[in-house]
């Protein structure tokens, strides 16, 4: 870590990007504080970004390389969380042990972080390699990276979480020169294999009725049982659909989240409080804050010094590009009811502070770019 | 890029990666558009519908009064316990039956229905899960409350007896809207619910367009579990208008008394005004309580008795004034007698036909109860001669009676205001059946005609119109309960939502008369022949009052054949009566099933009634006070 913060540190670091970052936070402390106003939700979210905003600082501060060289360490570490999560240290929530309470530290969701060490140590396998297209061998270490941690997460069982852990793996070795034709083979194949692993799954029972009719509900909102699984999208359509244009005014008191027709508002829906809030120009808004930060991730990795630090940065970008859509397509009722929060606007430490560590790793590449 | 390598196209690849960010973001911006924008109204309206609802506040049901505005029908406030739908669909029901049936005492299986029930229904709809709740059961729910969202506690007026089984099948009784009347097209065209309260039965079924009050509403506010955050709008009920009737209760309880304490506890009694049709007693036993109906049908005990209610025997839940049929007996003679007069088979100054103590038809003789000679009618009817009647009637021949059953309307309802009348037998009615299984209409029919048997089966209400209007010179008017509904004003400003008009009080719309044309020579012969039977040593000299001048006419039916008319098949005893003979106020028929002689058990019977009524009108009798003396 760095002892010193010199002048030159100040004016590289990546001010705009910690800018978007905290000011999408804010935002989402209003629309949660809009969710649920008489729950502490709201300021415990301003002490979160507080506690985040220090992590990022550090983590940028820091540098990355020795960083990405430590990544067996943290990779064992976050392994180990996980095992301890399932063990009776965990805390089961919604029928979901994914939760860990430890002394001193309090409760936290291990596969938020966890993400950090598996883009870490993916980054560290597949910095070092140089020319040439990728190799099978290498492919499946990266699985094997990747395995581990999504086979625990899955055991929780935490299917939304694990899914968003496949972006990094797939943005990883696309960058590293995964053959195009594999990348086209791979597309084919998971357009085949997707729904035909879920007609499987559906005869063979290993999907729960409960995640065949979330399917369901997705192709055919309107005659799904609004009281049953169709429950939650149809309330959130309605509840964005409420917004209209610019967001309902004055009549708070009898908002979709006050009156508790919309679910877990302040978490998984805090998109569809946003829209009934702010309405079409809000989300709008929203979602160009959200372009604006993944192009400086994108721009930043461009400007890495090497090839660990690029794969950092677009590790993260693509896992955050892919959890927005996944949580916003689920609120705009389109994609099945996944439990994944929203990036930086959901409440909750673990997302924001993982999110922040993550942006603290863009700054600190960003920072070291002019090393060597 | 300081780590290009041009073999890994590695700017093109990340270049790809930023592409498919931004086409993944313009696909939620375009759905967002399509969702707000394009059906923002839409969803709009969808989240008002689930948010607002309307709890319906229930109308005060118009009381029922007798004619001297003494109470017979009253609400009264109690708690329902209710079941709402919207937060029982998301559990499964089973786990719920239990804990209800047993912290509010209700059967599991009626929980079970209801909760079939509510399901079924649309959303935001409401149930009475425990009608005229306890304390125990309101503090029950409110100790639940967090568990059972779905209870909840409401005030109801509930319709309230006070005087139990007196009136009971005048009043009916009111109740939930049944399935199968809920499929009709009129009722649903009214806007009748599940739920719904109806009269069922009696003057409340009748009258239950105006007695039904309009209820109001109270716009709120709801949660998704259905609690209730704000209100909007509270539009008052509109009551219902009361009732005034023609019952006199005094005399009501008189008559009531007199069956409570005949020898078999079965039978009817029923007075009326002979000069309008206004009915001031209608007593019927066994009867039933109707308190029963309302309170009993969610608890267990209530719902053994209404059972046992519908197996009895004696068949306590029926109207016998109006919808039971007896062979009418020599009360059948009156009517008869007026025909024969009419039709010239005898006239005023010849009526003389023989007796014969009996007559031979084929070869069988049916015999007269004595031996009359060759009475003239006033005799006849004030002796009951059956010998006299059987060959009148076959002077008159079958056709004779026909027309006689239709002058005086034996071939309808009387219009009385209650349902399901019931419309009397007789030769007419019966005449194709007879015809078709035994070729021809024999003589022996003819004769058991003559003294109301065999083919007459008469609802007293139906004698009764046709004998009392004999004393009115020949006015038969239809009976009835309604003196008046009273008037209700109306609730709120024309033409806001709320908005119930004025309802205008009004009486019973009186038909005209049926006038049974009548000679004052004719009608004097005949009433002369009724005064006989009671103050000229008839069949009801028994019940003769000094001061008070009864015209009746007695009956005896027989149930079944000479000789096995023991026990439970006795005959029915009738008396059928106006007084004062020569200026009728009031007319009264009594019926006492299976007694035997009806001058020694319905006459008694109706006498009860009488005195009741010169109690009231402050004619004093003699004869008691001699008595008590």
């Amino acid at each position: 870590m760095a002892a010193i913060i010199e002048k030159r540190d100040l004016r590289d670091f990546d001010w705009l990007t910690a800018c978007i970052a905290v000011a999408i936070v804010c935002f989402g402390i209003w629309q949660i504080h809009n969710a649920q106003p008489e729950m502490p939700y709201w300021s415990k979210q301003i002490i979160g970004l507080c506690i985040a905003l220090v992590a990022l600082i550090v983590v940028a501060f820091t540098d990355y390389r020795r960083i990405i060289d430590a990544a067996p360490v943290f990779y064992v570490g976050g392994l180990i969380l996980l095992i301890l999560v399932l063990t009776p240290l965990g805390v089961k929530v919604n029928g979901q042990q994914a939760w860990l309470k430890l002394p001193i530290i309090g409760q936290f969701q291990p596969s938020e972080f966890v993400k950090i060490p598996v883009v870490l140590m993916l980054a560290k396998y597949f910095g070092v390699r140089q020319a040439g297209t990728l190799r099978l061998k290498e492919i499946f270490i990266g699985i094997a990276i990747l395995a581990a941690p999504v086979g625990l997460i899955m055991l929780e069982p935490d299917a939304g979480q694990a899914m968003t852990y496949f972006p990094i793996l797939a943005v990883i070795l696309f960058l590293s020169a995964v053959k195009i034709r594999y990348v086209v083979l791979a597309i084919a194949a998971c357009l085949v294999i997707v729904p035909v692993a879920f007609w499987i799954g559906v005869q063979t029972g290993k999907i729960k009725q409960y995640q065949i009719e979330r399917v369901n509900v997705i192709l055919d909102p309107e005659s799904a049982d609004p009281r049953g699984f169709g429950y939650h999208t149809v309330q959130s359509m309605i509840t964005v659909g409420k917004g209209g244009l610019s967001g309902i005014k004055g009549d708070t008191e009898t908002s979709q989240s006050v009156l508790k027709f919309l679910p877990e508002p302040h978490t998984d829906f805090i998109f569809a409080v946003t829209a009934e809030n702010t309405g079409f120009i809000g989300c709008i808004s929203l979602l160009l804050a959200y372009a604006l930060l993944l192009s400086r991730l994108v721009a930043g990795a461009r400007d890495a010094s090497d090839r660990a630090g690029m794969l950092v940065i677009m590790a993260i970008t693509g896992e955050l590009a892919f959890q927005i859509f996944i949580n916003v397509g689920m609120v705009l009722g389109f994609l099945p009811v996944i439990g994944v929060p929203l990036p930086l606007m959901s409440a909750g430490l673990s997302a924001v502070l993982a999110t922040f560590i993550a942006i603290g790793f863009v700054i600190s590449v960003k920072l070291r770019r002019f090393v060597n | 890029m300081k780590i290009n390598d041009y073999t890994q196209n590695l700017s093109f690849r990340i270049g790809s990666i930023h592409i498919i960010a931004f086409v993944l973001l313009t696909i939620l911006g375009v759905r967002l558009y399509y969702l707000q924008v394009v059906k923002g109204e839409y969803y709009s309206e969808r989240a008002e519908n689930q948010r607002i609802r309307l709890i319906p506040i229930p109308a005060p049901r118009g009381a029922i009064f007798d004619r001297n505005g003494k109470i017979l029908v009253d609400s009264r406030p109690t708690y329902n316990v209710t079941l709402s739908n919207e937060p029982i669909k998301k559990i499964n029901v089973n786990d719920r039956v239990e804990e209800y049936a047993m912290g509010l005492n209700l059967e599991p299986q009626f929980v079970v229905e209801r909760l079939n029930l509510i399901k079924k229904q649309p959303e935001f709809e409401m149930m009475v899960l425990k009608e005229n709740a306890t304390i125990q059961d309101i503090s029950w729910v409110e100790a639940h409350i967090l568990e059972f969202p779905e209870l909840r506690v409401e005030l109801q007026p509930q319709r309230f007896y006070p005087h139990k089984t007196i009136l009971a099948h005048v009043l009916g009784y009111v109740g939930e809207i049944s399935p199968k009347q809920l499929e009709k097209p009129e009722i649903i065209a009214k806007g009748f619910r599940p739920g719904d309260i109806v009269g069922k039965g009696g003057l409340e079924q009748y009258y239950d367009e105006y007695l039904r009050g309009k209820p109001g509403y109270r716009k709120v506010i709801v949660d998704s579990r259905g609690r209730v955050q704000d209100e909007i709008e509270v539009v008052q009920p509109q009551a219902g208008q009361d009732l005034i009737s023609t019952i006199d209760l005094d005399l009501q309880l008189a008559a009531e008394e007199k069956l409570a304490t005949s020898a078999t506890k079965r039978g009817v009694i029923v007075a009326t005004d002979p000069n309008n049709g206004e009915i001031l007693v209608m007593a019927s036993q066994p009867s039933f309580d109707p308190n029963v109906f309302i309170q009993g049908s969610s608890d267990p005990e209530g719902r053994k008795q209404i059972a046992a209610y519908w197996q009895d025997e004696t068949r306590p839940l029926y109207n016998r004034a109006i919808q039971g049929r007896y062979p009418p007996g020599s009360t059948w003679k009156i009517p008869e007698s007026l025909a024969a007069l009419q039709q010239g088979v005898i006239t005023v100054k010849n009526s003389n036909v023989a007796c014969g103590g009996g007559i031979q038809i084929g070869n069988k003789f049916t015999r007269c109860m004595g031996s009359h000679g060759s009475p003239p009618l006033s005799y006849a009817i004030t002796k009951s001669c059956d010998g006299y009647y059987y060959r009148l009637a076959l002077k008159m021949k079958i056709e004779g009676l026909i027309e006689m059953i239709e002058t005086f309307d034996f071939d309808k309802r009387t219009g009385v205001d209650l349902p399901n009348e019931k419309v009397t037998q007789t030769p007419k009615s019966w005449m194709p059946y007879i015809l078709k299984s035994e070729g021809k209409w024999s003589d022996i029919r003819t004769v058991y005609a003559s003294i109301g048997q065999d083919t007459v089966v008469a609802t007293p209400i139906s004698i009764l119109r046709a004998v009392s209007s004999i004393g009115v010179k020949g006015r038969m008017y239809v009976p009835h309960f309604l003196k008046e509904f009273k008037p209700i004003s109306a609730i709120g400003e024309s033409g806001s939502s709320g908005y119930a008009p004025e309802r205008q009080g009004f009486g019973f719309k009186r038909p005209e008369p049926k006038l049974i044309p009548m000679t004052p020579e004719q009608e004097e012969v005949m009433v002369k022949g009724m005064w006989g039977v009671v103050n000229g040593g008839g069949t009801g000299a028994g019940i003769r009052i000094p001061n008070f001048e009864i015209a009746g006419k007695t009956g005896t039916a027989q149930v079944t054949e000479l000789g096995k008319d023991t026990g439970k098949l006795k005959d029915h005893a009738w008396f059928v009566s106006f007084a004062p003979a020569y200026k009728p106020e009031i007319a009264v028929i009594a019926l006492i099933e299976n007694v035997g002689f009806g001058g020694s058990h319905a006459a008694p019977a109706a006498k009860g009634v009488y005195e009741a009524y010169m109690l009231k009108k402050g004619i004093s009798n003699e004869a008691q006070e001699i008595a008590k003396k």
